[in-house]
């Protein structure tokens, strides 16, 4: 390619690298002010990772790991971790499809489909909505619904709906018009025509993105226990602060276990529906 | 009497002028073709019959109204009336043979029961129907992303005709199909007129087919109409002036592409384009 360039006209000779000196002062200064970055970050931040290798730190973190262990396995508390597991998992499959079903809905004025002043608004509704963060609309939630998992779902529902808002009404955006247009030329009224014309278009992509979501929201869901909004995370919350290492590590197992299957579930799945 | 133009333009938002002074009167169960070269401004004129696009100028009158005078309520129903079988048909490529042909009344319909017809097809038998007329009844249940372009383009002809439209337009309907298929559509779609009274307008590329199933051909030139005429009257001197920009040689099924201009003058072109290459080491 470079060879080509060279011998094509003499202009573009130029352009061409004028050897090791050329880029070597700018890769230099801009490593140079990284390195001070980082060297000042630490200073400032009073960071001393000699005492996290001290022995004696060391001792006392096998302590503190080594009394997780072993993981109370008591048929009974199983039960009960499982029961917050299911829990965990209701809380973010409710709060993802009540976000897939509000965010499709304000997505529809959001691609710009019913005018300009119309999609600037839904385009702030779904901002606000996502700009909050899920901890913060749990806690906001647990004032407002009470301690439990109902403040759960609906503070994942709340910001998930900015998230997928956003993506559902750029999926609308960018979907050829022509199929819907053409069944409105034929008189079609609006819900169908989307349906038919636009739907199909975008049906795909909106789904991975609510898979994606729903795995991101089991894990931000057992997060969300830790503010009172139920499940697994409120378990763990419970158990740590009275000291019961024991439950706490069945309970992070569980959690462990929950990741996993949900991730493998929907990774199956939206790689099933890029096939089909 | 289907549509009358009285002295129609259309200016495109860029300033472009695709159509002006246009007078054309179609009758009811009347077929006609419109030919002429690339940019000649075929396409915009059925789009306009289609109201898919609004006259700058002058008058349209489509179906014994004037649809952009119309109430949003009259102006859908007229609609309904129109069908527009466009040359890549509109369908979603993951919609179901039988969904998208099913579409075709979903303006007819209630939206409920287009809705529903997605959970279980309303008109399975219809569509089976209208699609055995293009030989491809077996293809019912498959995706539209399974079958090949002139599988396709029958499809969206077949929709058209489950519409039963009273006006059906046509935008170059056959380029994607081989000769014999290319006939045998086009003897449908004429044959469909010919049995509902459905006046049918169509746009064709390939002469040869105009003239063997329409009994008007309009010549359309920059904008213009040249000739409207009887095709018994429609000279080889009329044809050859239409196409003259394309260095006067007949578009047909067997030549679908008219050479541009002379080939020494293209080979001349190749120099220059093979030199500048700047872009390739810009982005250094």
């Amino acid at each position: 390619m470079k060879a080509d360039a060279r011998t094509a006209t003499g202009s573009i000779e130029s352009c061409a690298p004028r050897g090791a000196a050329d880029f070597c002062l700018s890769c230099m200064l801009t490593s140079g002010a990284l390195l001070a970055a980082v060297i000042a970050s630490f200073a400032y931040l009073d960071i001393d990772f000699g005492s996290l290798f001290s022995g004696e730190s060391a001792a006392s973190m096998a302590g503190f790991v080594g009394s997780f262990f072993p993981p109370d396995l008591d048929p009974a508390f199983l039960r009960k971790a499982a029961y917050g597991a299911v829990q965990t998992f209701a809380v973010a499959m409710i709060g993802t499809l009540l976000a897939a079903a509000a965010g499709l809905l304000i997505a529809l004025p959001a691609s710009g489909r019913h005018g300009l002043a119309a999609s600037r608004m839904s385009r702030f509704i779904l901002n606000l909505l996502r700009s909050v963060p899920e901890l913060v609309w749990a806690t906001l939630m647990v004032l407002a619904a009470g301690l439990g998992p109902f403040a759960g779902t609906l503070a994942l529902a709340l910001h998930t709906t900015g998230v997928l808002g956003r993506l559902f009404a750029e999926a609308i955006e960018n979907a050829p018009r022509l199929p819907e247009q053409s069944l409105r030329d034929a008189g079609c009224v609006g819900v169908p025509a989307f349906v038919y014309g636009t739907l199909p278009l975008v049906w795909t992509q909106c789904v991975a993105y609510g898979f994606y979501r729903l795995e991101m929201n089991i894990r931000m869901a057992t997060v969300l226990g830790f503010v009172g909004a139920g499940g697994l995370g409120q378990m763990l919350y419970f158990h740590l602060s009275i000291f019961q290492q024991a439950q706490a590590a069945t309970v992070l197992i569980a959690m462990f276990i929950l990741v996993l299957v949900v991730d493998f579930l929907s990774d199956r799945l939206r790689a099933r529906m890029a096939r089909g | 009497m289907s549509f009358d133009l009285k002295q129609v333009g259309l200016t495109h938002g860029n300033g472009f002028r695709a159509l002006h002074g246009i007078s054309l009167r179609v009758g009811r169960a009347e077929r006609a073709a419109v030919i002429g070269p690339s940019g000649a401004g075929k396409t915009s004129l059925i789009r306009l019959l289609g109201t898919a696009l609004r006259p700058s100028e002058g008058r349209l009158d489509l179906l014994g109204d004037n649809p952009w005078q119309q109430p949003a309520g009259k102006l859908r129903a007229l609609r309904t009336r129109i069908g527009t079988i466009h040359q890549s048909p509109p369908i979603p490529p993951r919609l179901r043979v039988i969904t998208a042909i099913l579409a075709g009344r979903l303006g007819v319909w209630p939206a409920w029961r287009g809705l529903l017809s997605l959970l279980y097809p309303a008109d399975i038998a219809g569509a089976e129907a209208v699609l055995a007329r293009f030989d491809l009844a077996d293809r019912l249940f498959d995706r539209c992303d399974r079958l090949s372009g002139g599988q396709l383009q029958r499809v969206g002809i077949a929709r058209v005709l489950y519409q039963q439209p009273d006006l059906i337009l046509a935008d170059e309907p056959v380029s994607a199909l081989d000769p014999a298929l290319a006939d045998a559509a086009l003897g449908e779609l004429v044959s469909e007129s010919e049995r509902r009274q459905a006046t049918l307008f169509a746009s064709l590329h390939a002469v040869d087919l105009a003239l063997k199933w329409f009994p008007r051909i309009i010549g359309l030139r920059a904008g213009e109409v040249v000739f409207d005429l009887p095709t018994a009257r429609v000279s080889d001197t009329m044809l050859s002036e239409l196409y003259a920009a394309e260095g006067g040689v007949l578009p047909t099924q067997a030549n679908p592409r008219a050479p541009v201009r002379d080939p020494g003058e293209a080979r001349m072109d190749i120099g220059p384009q093979k030199i500048v290459k700047l872009d390739a080491c810009r982005g250094r």
